[in-house]
């Protein structure tokens, strides 16, 4: 698999990915504003036909006065069938490392489902997400969310 | 009332006509499109001097994507008022949006000389020139704008900038002076990651190839699983070869020992990464190929890679090579069975695979037998492994595609359900289900599927998929409709198809603006530039069945009509969408009352209305324009164009697309059934004959 920094090409494959993978979708015009905003925060993997088969769709949280500068992990899915190959984590790393370099990020955030024992497995385990937090009633349906962070002081203390 | 004295009375219409433009806009705003229109109208009539109602009228016009329409508002706005910066902006930005690069670059110029001192403008005025190929003013603009500058400040916009700069320098093909600058900018770019690409990418260019390979090391040790820049290193270091390229007959010995000195060298400093792994299966041939993908497919079984297969399915292109995936993991099935190992044990002292690696072994070669075509072994195989461990989804979604490659949609699609319930919380297997369901023409059940995991607050799965511009539902069920003879459902599907595209095409409008203050117009040039490739590939998708517009739009019942009974014919539904219309009225304006939701509803679920227009042909035309500006080198573009030409009794354009399609493919067995009918068709008429 073929890990990549996102272009607008690669776009409505991602989206269609989304679609596939997760029950929380976006309009293209989102991830065109993630894209245009940061372009150096998502990436894609792709099979050798050039098929996206897993992306990570990732920006800043950069107007919070009251919290220092950290990256957001929006939307994170690879295929099913393209599982055990560690590209979640090939994704996150690359998105990390550039939200440490090009933007000097502390940490980085994500939210998942309460419900989602599969996610919260990945983030916990494999990814070494805690939890910050229980959102209450974040998501639509009015489900709870962990909020859950990661610490990158580390990650710059590499480069 | 007393008439008003000529001055005042003037004074009035004007101050009218504006009052009655800006209730317009807002009316627009409110989604009350038809009221909106009727003010500004309205307001133009009182006052054809106004810009500020040709503005508003263009703006509009814009509103409904009728791009065209609104450049005149505004270019007759900006007779009226030819410095006013509000229309020239939007004037630009439609400019950029219609890709008119020369109109743009003279509204930036415009732009730039009311304001000289606002630093934006500059830099929209080097877009303007590099979009138009002329690298060198595009710099010496961009120059002057850097010259502003405070000195030092090295922030995320400013490195973003001198990025940019470094790829107008790129794109004149100055490699030389592109590296030059690019050394020159190191310490004030925060995109560490680009810097680096960008000169490993000058150095290789200009043949320096020793620094070049440090950089590709360097960047692989960033990142081990790109491609790019495994190729680069390859390159480096004087391996001629490509990815895409399926034919290494060409590769020497020498270069073949270089590559596996290479990616040996590679995969022990980054065991984890899969690229490394691959790459020296692709380039490897005989023994040395052999070595490399056994030890390559054992590792994927032992862990259970889902994927093994579809990666190992690159290499069949080569006989050879799949005739060696064979031998080799049927010799596994052997000694797994027996010995649970890989290969015979050499002695007794031997460490057994977990159970799993059989079951793996299994299922892939159960894929392999299936690629052939060997429906019968490849069952035989699932369903050991689904008898072995009979909890695993992916075995059942294997079993499932069989099937479907044999051509049983019915059980397939049993058997993929059989999958989804095994994992609930998945959406990914609750698509694939969905999707077997559409094959199999069972279009309620898989509204029903995908429903369970579409939002709970919207009205029904299909809003909620098209709020989300999903797109692989509705063309899958679009062509379960044509199955199905439902034309006015079918046709209802791809029509929203269309209608996310030209969504998508218009949510660039607020980019325009944002980018420039962003300053990441790299990302926005890539964006703009390969927008339109990205929407041709949903048009070919749309239109890969090349018939499929013309099929519906002549639907035949109608088609085969006498004029005088699709005249009566049509009469009646208007009659049916009048009294329709009339009921939708009254009913909505109950509901308004009641909710308040001026949401436009959907007065045609089924598609009927799209059926019944008067123009089929029109309709389909309009689906094949974006395909001939976007996709001219298809030859299924000129085949559509043909159908519909010849319909349309344009034999001379018909013509064109038949010759059109015989320069890309002479050889297409539907070209040459089109050149009979063609044949006959000019038959038909004596003035075609030679």
């Amino acid at each position: 698999m073929n890990i990549r920094q996102a272009t607008a090409d690669d776009l409505l494959a991602m989206q269609n990915c989304n679609i596939m993978n997760l029950p929380e979708n976006y309009q293209m015009k989102y991830y065109f504003y993630h894209l245009l905003s940061w372009p150096q925060l998502s990436f894609v993997a792709e099979d050798h036909k050039g098929r996206i088969v897993g992306y990570v769709l990732a920006k800043m949280e950069e107007d919070r006065e009251d919290e220092p500068p950290h990256g957001h992990i929006t939307s994170l899915s690879v295929m099913r069938t393209y599982r055990r190959l560690g590209i979640a984590e090939k994704l996150m790393t690359q998105a990390q490392k550039n939200m440490v370099e090009v933007f000097k990020a502390q940490y980085v955030s994500l939210h998942v489902r309460k419900s989602n024992r599969a996610a919260l497995h990945l983030y916990k385990d494999t990814l070494k997400f805690r939890i910050h937090e229980i959102e209450k009633e974040y998501y639509a349906d009015k489900e709870d969310a962990y909020a859950m962070r990661k610490d990158l002081s580390q990650l710059k203390a590499l480069t | 009332m007393r008439e008003l004295p000529s001055k005042e009375s003037a004074l009035f219409k004007q101050i009218l006509a504006k009052t009655l433009a800006m209730k317009g806009l807002f009316l627009n705003h409110m989604d009350k499109k038809e009221d909106a229109r009727e003010f500004v109208r309205k307001g133009l009539r009182s006052d054809l001097k106004s810009h500020i109602c040709w503005h508003v009228y263009g703006l509009l016009h814009r509103s409904d994507k009728n791009y065209g329409e609104a450049l005149k508002c505004y270019t007759q706005a900006l007779k009226i008022d030819k410095d006013n910066m509000q229309i020239l902006q939007d004037y630009s930005l439609l400019q950029i949006q219609m890709r008119n690069y020369e109109a743009f670059n003279e509204s930036r110029h415009h732009l730039l000389q009311l304001r000289p001192n606002n630093q934006r403008y500059w830099l929209g005025l080097a877009i303007s020139y590099h979009l138009l190929e002329n690298y060198e003013t595009a710099e010496r603009v961009l120059k002057i704008y850097e010259g502003t500058l405070k000195p030092g400040q090295t922030n995320y916009e400013h490195s973003e900038m001198l990025l940019y700069h470094n790829l107008i320098i790129d794109e004149s093909g100055n490699t030389e002076a592109a590296l030059e600058h690019l050394e020159s900018i190191k310490d004030n770019v925060c995109d560490r990651r680009i810097w680096k690409e960008k000169r490993a990418q000058f150095l290789l260019k200009l043949n320096r190839l020793q620094e070049a390979e440090a950089a590709y090391e360097e960047l692989i040790n960033d990142n081990p699983d790109c491609y790019g820049y495994c190729e680069g290193l390859q390159i480096a270091k004087g391996i001629n070869t490509s990815m895409c390229d399926n034919s290494i007959d060409d590769l020497t010995p020498e270069c073949e020992e270089k590559i596996i000195d290479l990616y040996k060298d590679l995969a022990q400093k980054y065991p984890k990464s899969n690229a490394i792994k691959l790459f020296p299966l692709l380039y490897t041939t005989g023994d040395n190929f052999k070595m490399f993908v056994d030890e390559y497919t054992q590792a994927a079984l032992r862990k259970g890679v889902p994927s093994l297969f579809v990666n190992l399915k690159k290499l069949y292109g080569d006989p050879q090579k799949e005739a060696i995936i064979e031998q080799l993991v049927e010799g596994y099935r052997e000694c797994l069975k027996n010995n649970s190992t890989f290969t015979q044990p050499k002695n007794d002292d031997y460490v057994k695979e977990p159970p799993t690696a059989y079951l793996w072994t299994l299922y892939l070669l159960s894929q392999h037998y299936d690629n052939k075509r060997d429906t019968t072994k490849a069952l035989m195989l699932i369903d050991e492994a689904i008898e072995h461990t009979p909890t695993l989804v992916e075995l059942y979604m294997t079993k499932g595609r069989i099937l479907k490659h044999g051509g049983n949609l019915n059980e397939a699609m049993k058997v993929m359900n059989e999958a989804r319930e095994l994992d609930l919380q998945d959406r990914f297997i609750n698509s694939k289900c969905s999707k077997y369901m559409l094959r199999n023409d069972q279009t309620e059940e898989a509204e029903q599927t995908i429903g369970l995991f579409t939002r709970g607050d919207a009205p029904d799965p299909l809003t909620d998929l098209a709020d989300m511009q999903c797109m692989w539902f509705v063309l899958e069920e679009g062509e379960s409709y044509i199955r199905q003879k439902k034309w006015g459902k079918a046709l209802k599907r791809f029509h929203q198809i269309e209608k996310h595209f030209s969504d998508i095409t218009d949510d660039q409008f607020d980019f325009h603006t944002y980018c420039l203050r962003k300053v990441t117009i790299r990302a926005y040039l890539r964006h703009i530039s390969t927008n339109k490739q990205s929407v041709n590939k949903i048009y070919i998708e749309l239109y890969d069945n090349p018939n499929k517009v013309t099929i519906i739009e002549e639907n035949e019942d109608y088609a085969n009509m006498t004029e005088g009974e699709k005249k009566k014919l049509r009469s009646k539904a208007n009659k049916a969408a009048h009294k329709k219309q009339k009921e939708d009225e009254e009913r909505k304006a109950k509901e308004d009352v009641k909710k308040k939701v001026d949401k436009p509803q959907d007065d045609d679920p089924d598609g009927e209305k799209l059926l019944k227009t008067e123009d089929p042909l029109g309709e389909a035309f309009k689906f094949l324009l974006p395909l001939q500006e976007l996709s001219p080198k298809r030859i299924e573009t000129h085949l559509l164009g043909f159908e519909i030409y010849l319909r349309k009794k344009k034999y001379l354009l018909a013509l064109r697309a038949l010759l059109r399609a015989y320069n890309i493919d002479k050889e297409n067995a539907t070209l040459h059934n089109d050149i009979i009918r063609f044949h006959l068709a000019g038959n038909n008429h004596h003035y075609l004959q030679l």
